[in-house]
């Protein structure tokens, strides 16, 4: 027994001796509160000597031969220069960034998330420079449209997003989240594609009448992106910024959350979904609406995969609201950050503006990725659906319609909206409560944000 | 080591001339000196030890004071991460799914792993080890396997509903994992079936060492099948049994992979469990002190379950 003592204490001391041992708070392993912004900058990298820079991104597949295809221009302009590429799987980069910059040998510049969960918390602990002095340089506040800007932007005391200095760049392209439809099953029901939501009811009961499933869907993971597309179409643009950007003055009633989800909610319940939607899984729902199994698809753009021979029979359109304006849930695909810890920020910055350049957009409508930023971009003739989501991407910029990814509100949205969706469905929820959910789920985190 | 130990054990043998002419050492000097060489040599492994789980824990039970990101300053919270597991209703439910799933990772596959052995103790067959194997293979087999072959079992086209349609009871098919009542215990089910082999084997192997003695004389005293299973089986089986309890509750208090991959704790939070809650809030979202106190919460509970089982087990 007096042994049993013995090691209990033993155990108990070397315990406390390592809590001590381990400092006295956690954190602080970057320059907290200090993200470093040369005064001086420059946007002529010619004398900069020899310069290697790494380079982090989650980009696979077509996505990393944009990027691929960028790095080779930008080395060609710049002879002295050398991108050193590593791209790891997305959810692994986001879980793992914050280490890889608090590292002396971590990269110069990485694709980060928007919103707090990563870009927030990096800029927060000085992990990421303060890019407004290249903002300027470079002039990318007259080229970059403010709704797309903003996503980039925190205040320097960081309590607010979507406004004050920029800690990340977007890029020449976007994901916008859109409703696909089937060309072929439309015309054979004598239907033209929907343009409101209003056409989108009528073309929905008409399907449904003919005895097809009218929406490709499965709810049993990634599930938000009928919500989030009926949302941009009812709701107020400013309002449902201000709402993710944190605006307490904004509240859940303002941006249509139970309108949307009420139309969602009633499409279940009208058997616009396929049967046992409830059990499906997302790259199931993919490949069940690339089969022909149902007439329309709200999707991310770039998501589908659709090859060239797919691209003749799909169509993708953006609901207009019912003044006439466009309005889209859309983002560029990542916030391109520069660490705090690069010695050649400057060159860095000059990489960050070859990827918003119109070039970077033609490349991305040679891959047949969506291009933004860039007007001009001829898009190959074969590819339909992307000249379709290339040209709502074009009206988003040139109206700034642009709103941003909801789960960017708090870090816990995403689950929020998922488990209220799959409750909605079930019949143990009411739009009602999804939105008072959704209200709390951003009170409680912006109530942490002090 | 060696010579000490040679002395005080085998007192029988001639003592050397040198130590009879010395006078005996003190018990507690010697007693020390073996503890100190005995620390010396284990003083490498300690090292490591205390450095990959020792001083890694030590920082978990600090960061689960503190609200902190991963990144910046932390914020002194003192209890308020524990506290969630009561306030918070989501994480709240998270313990009684657990607690749902212990009884399907732990208490169901223990009555079968007994009952199969009781069953196979009475008699000896042919081919039995190629049973066993049979039974056994789930737990070879990688959890996420395990857990693919069932997400496909349980789809709403899947095998299981074939089954329910082909017997007339089509009214029942439903996409289980999908289903707010059915996906726990679903998930539940994987979980006896990957346990039970390992329970029945061990069990099995368990009852050879019964002496047999024990048997004949309780058929002698005329016990039936039933008597014979609480009177000697049973008590033969106490290390046993200890053992697959710690481990299988263990196990269930812990589950991830099988969640993760079927349902991600869905549909709404019906399958959530503390692991998967914590994964979410140290690597999903910035909540790096809330995840440190859900890892300690179960750290602490599952020793519990150690420390009690193992009192039980070997107090006679």
């Amino acid at each position: 027994m007096r042994l049993g003592i013995l090691r209990s204490t033993a155990v108990a001391s070397v315990l406390g001796i390592a809590v001590l041992a381990s400092g006295c708070a956690p954190g602080g392993g970057g320059t907290t509160g200090q993200n470093p912004s040369p005064s001086t900058v420059s946007t002529d990298i010619s004398g900069s000597g020899p310069v290697t820079l790494e380079l982090t991104d989650f980009w696979a597949g077509v996505e990393g031969e944009w990027i691929e295809a960028v790095i080779d221009d930008f080395e060609k302009k710049h002879p002295d220069v050398t991108i050193e590429r590593t791209t790891e799987e997305w959810g692994q980069l986001n879980s793992t960034l914050n280490l890889k910059l608090q590292s002396d040998d971590g990269p110069d510049i990485a694709s980060a998330n928007n919103g707090w969960q990563s870009l927030g918390t990096l800029a927060r602990g000085g992990l990421v420079r303060n890019l407004d002095p290249y903002v300027e340089a470079y002039g990318w506040g007259e080229t970059v449209p403010p709704t797309i800007a903003r996503q980039n932007q925190f205040s320097t005391d960081f309590t607010t997003m979507g406004t004050g200095s920029w800690f990340g760049t977007p890029m020449a392209r976007t994901a916008l989240i859109g409703l696909y439809y089937n060309i072929d099953e439309l015309k054979a029901l004598g239907l033209q594609p929907p343009t409101t939501l209003a056409e989108l009811e009528s073309a929905a009961a008409a399907v449904k009448a003919a005895g097809k499933t009218v929406f490709a869907y499965g709810s049993l993971d990634g599930v938000t992106a009928p919500l989030l597309g009926v949302q941009a179409a009812l709701a107020d643009k400013t309002a449902l910024g201000s709402y993710v950007y944190g605006d307490t003055s904004v509240k859940v009633s303002d941006i249509a959350v139970a309108e949307a989800a009420k139309v969602v909610g009633d499409w279940a319940s009208k058997g616009y979904f396929p049967e046992g939607y409830n059990g499906i899984d997302y790259n199931t729902a993919i490949a069940n609406f690339k089969a022909g199994q149902g007439v329309f698809r709200w999707e991310y753009t770039g998501s589908l995969g659709l090859d060239a021979e797919q691209q003749k029979h799909f169509g993708y359109t953006q609901l207009a609201q019912s003044s006439g304006s466009v309005v889209a849930v859309g983002a560029a695909p990542a916030a391109m950050v520069i660490s705090s810890r690069s010695e050649h920020p400057d060159v860095a910055a000059a990489f960050l503006d070859a990827m918003m350049s119109p070039e970077a957009g033609q490349r991305a409508a040679d891959l047949g990725l969506v291009p933004a930023l860039a007007p001009d971009a001829t898009l190959p003739a074969t590819s339909g659906t992307l000249v379709e989501e290339a040209n709502a991407a074009k009206t988003l910029d040139k109206d700034d319609g642009y709103v941003p990814y909801f789960d960017w509100s708090s870090p816990t949205m995403f689950d929020t909206l998922t488990q209220q969706l799959q409750l909605l469905y079930a019949g143990k929820s009411t739009p009602q409560t999804l939105a008072e959910a959704v209200e709390q789920d951003r009170s409680a985190f912006l109530a942490g944000q002090g | 080591m060696l010579s000490t130990d040679e002395k005080t054990t085998a007192p029988h043998r001639p003592a050397p001339v040198v130590t009879a002419s010395t006078p005996p050492r003190r018990p507690g000097g010697l007693a020390r000196r073996r503890r100190l060489t005995g620390l010396a040599l284990a003083a490498i492994p300690l090292a490591l030890y205390g450095a990959v789980v020792l001083i890694p824990l030590a920082q978990s039970v600090r960061y689960s004071f503190y609200s902190w990101d991963g990144v910046g300053a932390a914020t002194w919270v003192g209890l308020r991460n524990y506290a969630s597991f009561a306030t918070d209703p989501v994480l709240r439910s998270t313990v009684g799914h657990v607690l749902v799933l212990v009884v399907f990772f732990s208490v169901l596959p223990i009555v079968l792993g007994l009952l199969s052995a009781a069953l196979l103790a009475r008699g000896r067959s042919r081919g039995m080890a190629v049973y066993r194997w049979i039974f056994f293979l789930p737990q070879v087999l990688t959890s996420v396997v395990v857990a693919l072959v069932f997400r496909r079992i349980y789809a709403l086209d899947g095998p299981l509903n074939s089954v329910l349609q082909a017997v007339g009871l089509g009214s029942l098919a439903r996409a289980w994992l999908a289903d707010f009542t059915w996906a726990l215990p679903a998930l539940g089910l994987v979980g006896t079936w990957a346990t039970f082999g390992f329970c029945m084997v061990l069990f099995i192997s368990g009852t050879t060492a019964i002496n047999p003695e024990l048997y004949e004389a309780a058929r002698m005293d005329g016990a039936g099948p039933v008597r014979e299973f609480f009177c000697v089986t049973l008590p033969g089986l106490r290390g046993q049994v200890a053992i697959a309890v710690t481990l299988t509750v263990t196990a269930s208090l812990r589950t991830f992979d099988l969640v993760w991959v079927t349902t991600r704790g869905g549909p709404g939070t019906s399958t959530l469990t503390p692991a998967v809650a914590l994964y979410r809030a140290a690597f999903q979202n910035p909540q790096v002190g809330l995840a440190a106190a859900i890892g300690v919460t179960m750290a602490v509970l599952c020793l519990l379950i150690a420390v009690v089982v193992t009192r039980t087990a070997e107090r006679d």
